[in-house]
């Protein structure tokens, strides 16, 4: 029986992908065609965020009616072409493609950092598998280059497929690697007086198909199959950039973008990639009490019998955009019950000199938006007041007692002299100016510890998952406030089970507006990444 | 002066035990039989009713060597999972072995590929494991009712099988022989001619076991008509292997759905006829006897050739190619760290093994490792009827029924 005609549609072609029929919009390439059918094609030079320059040839495909086999990621669909992605001739040459790759290609998948998330290992052992043919001596070409600031190239490695180039030229729009030689010779060099120094050189480990581009950073530093993955977003700066991060034993190793269409399609700064580093520094795994270090308990009753001592009028909250949404929330609504005025949006101060029209934005906090939302929907629009207003406040006396989220605030000398004489509760994750200044530190979970959401500066809420375990006494900030509140007379209930950063988003949906149409995503079981063929 | 002691040897009339009119009143009683119990094989508790010497209500709980073997196996690759197998009926490990490369062939569609002498070699430690999987089972039981030495002899000759297989993988127990598409190593040069010396000695070790139990009157006594249990009783169970042919039911896997190479051999299924303790001790005797002749003629026909696929996607590359060639070492590396990658699917694959049909319900989602690894261990089946064939019998009754269904705890709790 022939296939039903699908109905003609002037933006939509139709073709046969393997016998089967698909339409898709007008300008798409066959590979992407193939892949709306679930069919992959193998391919090492295209990339769906870069342009097509078809060097690699591992993508061909037969057309019926072209005698010789076409590029998929170079030929778009045209109505009624047929096309065969397995047929004998399209697998012998790739069989072909990949031992001629192979030729030259060293043996060091022992010691090679992409081995086990390598493009050209997958696609031997899944196209091809037969043995070496060459009796010959291999092409020796530079080793250990140092290209730029992070990126060390091995070119022998190199299969030549140009991705990195692209990268630069067409995400960070900046030409600094270009192909030296020709032949046998040919290799990726840096561009005449140029470095790989782009604030987005990274992607072009990522998107390095072998390990000819490997990251110093990560270097030597993990077998990549042993590494774990937890989807998260990165907290680096207010864009958002999903992620993912790759851990292990409780120690994260990197952070590597996530596909995202809407926010950064799939790439990531350098800058953000390396926020995973800031956790484990001057961290805070203990409650202090004026700088002692003290039990769990006692802190948290020493901080509630502070703020109980400090007239409601006088007291005041500081919300953070370093926080999660839930976290937020959870304080503002305190706050809220214990008939507390005073509130107010901290966060790191901005870095106008980072901000592109790419991916990097001025404002280094992940969820300013969100707490701004959720301090207008709770206390009425415009009410929550700035950093400036916070240190005129504590400066000139109007507030005596402080409950902050970390984990920074900017406060000027005037306001830290004055910091002192306050009864402070600060709540952070990291140690540092304000630490020794406030009556009780409480230690916090980051970001890449606790399930919660941050809102972006398009308004998207996104969920960051925890990967790893808070060190020592660490927990969430909604936890360390129900703690307090509860102590301070406080009903803490959220829903009818137990506080989690779920439950207070639900009830989250409903207090706020903004949040009102969000979801608060699927729960993620980190993987290990021999096993989540997400990569290679 | 002592008073002279009058003794008397051996039992009285029974009449003169007979109760009188007025027995003493008797009420029920609750006993723990296991898991710490000789005859439980440390593995199974009973929480047994009894009214006098009559068990009138059984708890049967089984469990206590769970492992989570089948969530294990989710997280390790195909390759990774033979150890794991070994540890289920592991006094035949290699018919576990056996079962589950060819459930995992199956699903690769691999499996009618796999070269002859590799069929062969498998039936051959198979039908070693079998033997020693019965000597056990028989030895065990004639023990556990007072008959030591017989444990000795068939414990002696499960040896001589061990050291056998020992010597062919490396493990008197826990071989992990098998591997998908094939064989870890060849046979060893002499195995052959080794096991042939075996046969006449485990032949004599068999007739030992006959001639001294057949004419027991102790043995007789305690195995005929004790725990029957009818063929539409069985069937219902869903019970296989020695235990189900003993009510006279020849279903054998091996016959029916015959795998392997088992079509060339000429043997003969025993089966029993009353459904008790003693039909499955000698429907087992029978079926090691039955083995010895399918290992006699797997002998005459085993062919030379390989043992494993030729298959670069499925079987690791030599050495030699590993460490001088970067497509040996990408398959090495893939193969080792990815596992070998199944085709997304779900198969039933079943096999006999020691104590019946030894079945495997395999999910993969196109990855190296196992996305569902079930097993049918046909003893967790079997040891459901205990309860019902145990009630309303002496608590003596217990302990040879429980050995001649062969509940091994590897492979039962999983």
């Amino acid at each position: 029986m022939p296939d039903p005609t699908p109905p003609a549609h002037p933006e939509l072609v139709t073709l046969k992908i393997d016998g089967r029929t698909c339409q898709v919009p007008k300008g798409t390439n066959v590979l992407e065609a193939a892949r709306t059918l679930g069919t992959s094609i193998s391919y090492f030079c295209y990339h769906p965020g870069l342009s097509s320059p078809a060097v690699c040839r591992q993508c061909l495909v037969e057309v019926k009616g072209q005698p010789k086999l076409a590029p998929s990621c170079y030929t778009p669909v045209a109505e009624g072409m047929d096309v065969l992605t397995e047929s004998e001739k399209v697998v012998t040459a790739r069989a072909q493609m990949l031992e001629f790759t192979l030729v030259n290609h060293p043996v060091d998948c022992p010691i090679c950092d992409k081995a086990g998330e390598c493009t050209l290992q997958k696609m031997y052992q899944e196209w091809d598998g037969s043995p070496s043919r060459v009796d010959t001596g291999k092409v020796h070409k530079p080793k250990v280059v140092d290209l730029g600031p992070e990126i060390v190239l091995d070119a022998e490695r190199c299969i030549l497929c140009t991705r990195c180039i692209r990268v630069c030229d067409e995400v960070a729009k900046e030409h600094q690697l270009e192909m030296a030689y020709r032949g046998d010779r040919e290799q990726l060099t840096v561009a005449p007086g140029k470095r790989l120094d782009n604030p987005y050189s990274l992607n072009t480990v990522d998107v390095c198909p072998v390990g000819a581009l490997t990251s110093k950073d990560f270097r030597f530093a993990m077998r990549a199959w042993e590494l774990y993955t937890t989807p998260s977003v990165c907290a680096g700066c207010a864009t958002g950039c999903n992620d993912e991060v790759h851990h292990a034993r409780g120690k994260i190793y990197r952070l590597v973008p996530r596909e995202n269409e809407a926010v950064n399609k799939f790439w990531m700064c350098d800058e953000g990639r390396f926020t995973y580093k800031e956790i484990d520094t001057a961290r805070v795994a203990a409650p202090r009490i004026g700088g002692e270090t003290s039990s769990m308990d006692k802190a948290l009753a020493f901080a509630a019998e502070r703020l109980a001592g400090v007239p409601r009028e006088l007291l005041g909250v500081v919300l953070n955009a370093q926080a999660t949404n839930e976290d937020n929330y959870f304080l503002a609504k305190v706050a809220k019950a214990l008939g507390i005025t005073h509130v107010y949006l901290a966060g790191r101060p901005p870095k106008p000199e980072r901000a592109d029209d790419v991916l990097r934005s001025a404002d280094v906090n992940p969820n300013t938006a969100g707490a701004r939302v959720i301090a207008n929907a709770l206390f009425g629009a415009g009410k929550a007041k700035g950093t400036q207003q916070l240190n005129a406040d504590i400066a000139g006396g109007s507030v005596r007692g402080l409950w902050i989220l970390g984990d920074h605030v900017a406060l000027d000398d005037e306001a830290l002299a004055a910091l002192a004489k306050l009864d402070v509760v600060y709540q952070s994750p990291h140690d540092n100016f304000l630490s020794d200044k406030v009556s009780v530190l409480l230690p916090a979970a980051s970001w890449a510890e606790v399930h919660g959401t941050f809102t972006n500066a398009k308004g998207l809420v996104q969920r960051v998952r925890a990967a790893v375990e808070p060190p020592g006494e660490a927990r969430p900030h909604y936890e360390l406030v129900a703690l307090i509140a509860k102590r301070l007379g406080v009903d803490v209930s959220v829903g009818a089970g137990a506080l989690t950063a779920k439950a207070l988003f639900a009830e989250m949906k409903g207090a706020v507006p903004e949040f009102a149409s969000a979801s608060f995503g699927r729960e993620a079981l980190p993987i290990q990444l021999r096993f989540a063929a997400s990569r290679g | 002066m002592a008073e002279t002691r009058k003794m008397t040897l051996g039992i009285q009339d029974v009449e003169d035990l007979a109760p009188d009119d007025d027995p003493m009143p008797t009420e029920p009683m609750t006993l723990n039989m296991g898991p710490s119990h000789p005859a439980m094989h440390g593995t199974v508790r009973i929480i047994l009713t009894v009214e006098g010497e009559t068990v009138k209500d059984a708890d049967v709980q089984v469990g206590y060597l769970h492992r989570c073997f089948e969530k294990e196996a989710e997280h390790a690759t195909y390759t990774q999972v033979f150890p794991y197998t070994d540890r289920l009926n592991y006094v035949s490990p290699m018919l576990n072995n056996v079962g589950y490369a060819l459930a995992v062939e199956k699903l690769l569609g691999v499996a009618e590929r796999v070269p002859e002498r590799a069929q062969y070699i498998r039936v051959i430690v198979g039908e070693l494991s079998r033997i020693a999987d019965h000597l056990t089972c028989m030895s065990a039981g004639a023990m556990e009712l007072g008959a030591m030495t017989i444990y000795f002899w068939g414990i002696k000759a499960r040896e001589w099988i061990w050291e056998l297989l020992e010597e062919l993988s490396g493990a008197r127990m826990t071989h992990s022989y098998v591997r998908v598409g094939g064989l870890a190593y060849d046979l060893t040069p002499d195995f052959i001619p080794k096991v042939k010396a075996l046969f006449p000695k485990i032949f004599a070790v068999l007739k030992d076991i006959q001639d001294s139990l057949w004419e027991n009157r102790i043995f007789r006594d305690r195995m005929d008509g004790t725990g029957v249990i009818t063929q539409e009783k069985a069937l219902s169970y869903g019970w296989t292997g020695p235990c189900l042919r003993s009510t006279g039911i020849d279903y054998d896997v091996r016959k029916a759905h015959p795998y392997l190479v088992y079509d060339r051999f000429d043997f003969d299924v025993p089966v029993g006829s009353k459904g008790d303790n003693f039909d499955r001790y000698i429907v087992r005797m029978d079926e090691a006897r039955q083995s010895i002749r399918i290992l006699e003629q797997a002998f005459a026909q085993i062919p030379e050739g390989p043992v494993c696929l030729d298959d670069p996607r499925i079987i690791l590359p030599p050495k030699q190619a590993v460490y001088n060639s970067i497509e040996g070492m990408i398959s090495h590396f893939k193969i080792i760290v990815d596992g070998v990658k199944i085709p997304p699917g779900e198969v039933y694959s079943y096999t006999e093994g020691g104590n019946g049909e030894l079945g495997w319900y395999i999910v993969s989602d196109g990855t190296g490792r196992p996305y569902k690894c079930r097993v049918r261990p046909p003893c967790f089946i079997i040891t459901n009827a205990l309860r019902e064939m145990i009630v309303n019998r002496p608590i003596a009754d217990i302990v040879p029924t429980f050995d001649m269904m062969n509940m091994i705890g590897g492979e039962c709790d999983r």
